[in-house]
């Protein structure tokens, strides 16, 4: 088993937003795996969602570290279960106070050839949204906030 | 025991823990419901060793329980 496959609890929390430039990096850094084929990536934004009339101008997040690491090691495991080929899954959230339009969620798969890149990819992201303790406060102007809620 | 709190119900509380008894998951919820105003009308897990927990299930004390809002990941 590579040193990629092992099921180590990984911090997947950045302090703030996922700078663009992180992303790139993140592909380059599988320049030497030659048995890759596929990356497929997920990014998530915050939007400018409309409450009560006044626009999100950004989401506070926080977490039940713990729990929300746990689970994320679980999801992990069962991914790699579910697409044995997938050579190596990253996963990135933000903390703190992310701005509208800036990111806040990463997930990037890379296997030898699309179909488990992709499957997989979406697969995660889903879990990562139903099961992970994760906490947004949504910013309104005069500092007003709304909570977020996953449907 | 002490529960941690997350969210909108650490913001309704006005903290991020509260020390509560029950010996049951069944019993807390009741306990919390008398110490959190409107928690009765929100959606929430409870999470016993960071595991959720849908059924009533005895309490020792010695667990690590937290009351979690809706998730709102990604």
């Amino acid at each position: 088993m590579s040193a990629t496959k092992q099921h180590k609890v990984r911090d997947i929390f950045v302090e703030g937003p996922i700078d663009p430039d992180f992303v790139g990096e993140s592909i380059a850094k599988h320049a030497t795996r030659h048995d890759i084929g596929a990356h497929e990536i997920f990014l998530g934004q915050v939007r400018g969602d409309e409450v009560d009339g006044k626009p999100v101008q950004a989401i506070a997040y926080t977490a039940y570290r713990d729990m929300a690491l746990e689970r994320m090691t679980a999801i992990r495991e069962e991914a790699f279960a579910r697409w044995p080929s997938m050579t190596c899954l990253h996963v990135h959230h933000s903390l703190g106070t992310i701005k509208t339009g800036e990111l806040c969620f990463m997930v990037l798969a890379s296997a030898p050839h699309r179909q488990a890149a992709r499957e997989a990819v979406a697969w995660v992201v889903d879990r990562v949204k139903s099961d992970l303790p994760i906490f947004g406060k949504e910013l309104l102007p005069d500092s007003t906030h709304a909570w977020k809620v996953n449907r | 025991m002490k529960v941690l709190l997350f969210g909108l119900i650490a913001e309704k509380a006005g903290a991020s823990e509260i020390d509560v008894q029950g010996s049951s998951t069944g019993e807390l919820r009741q306990a919390l419901t008398g110490r959190i105003v409107g928690l009765d009308r929100m959606m929430y897990a409870i999470a016993v060793d960071r595991r959720i927990v849908h059924e009533d299930i005895p309490l020792t004390g010695s667990e690590e329980i937290a009351v979690l809002p809706p998730f709102a990941g990604g």
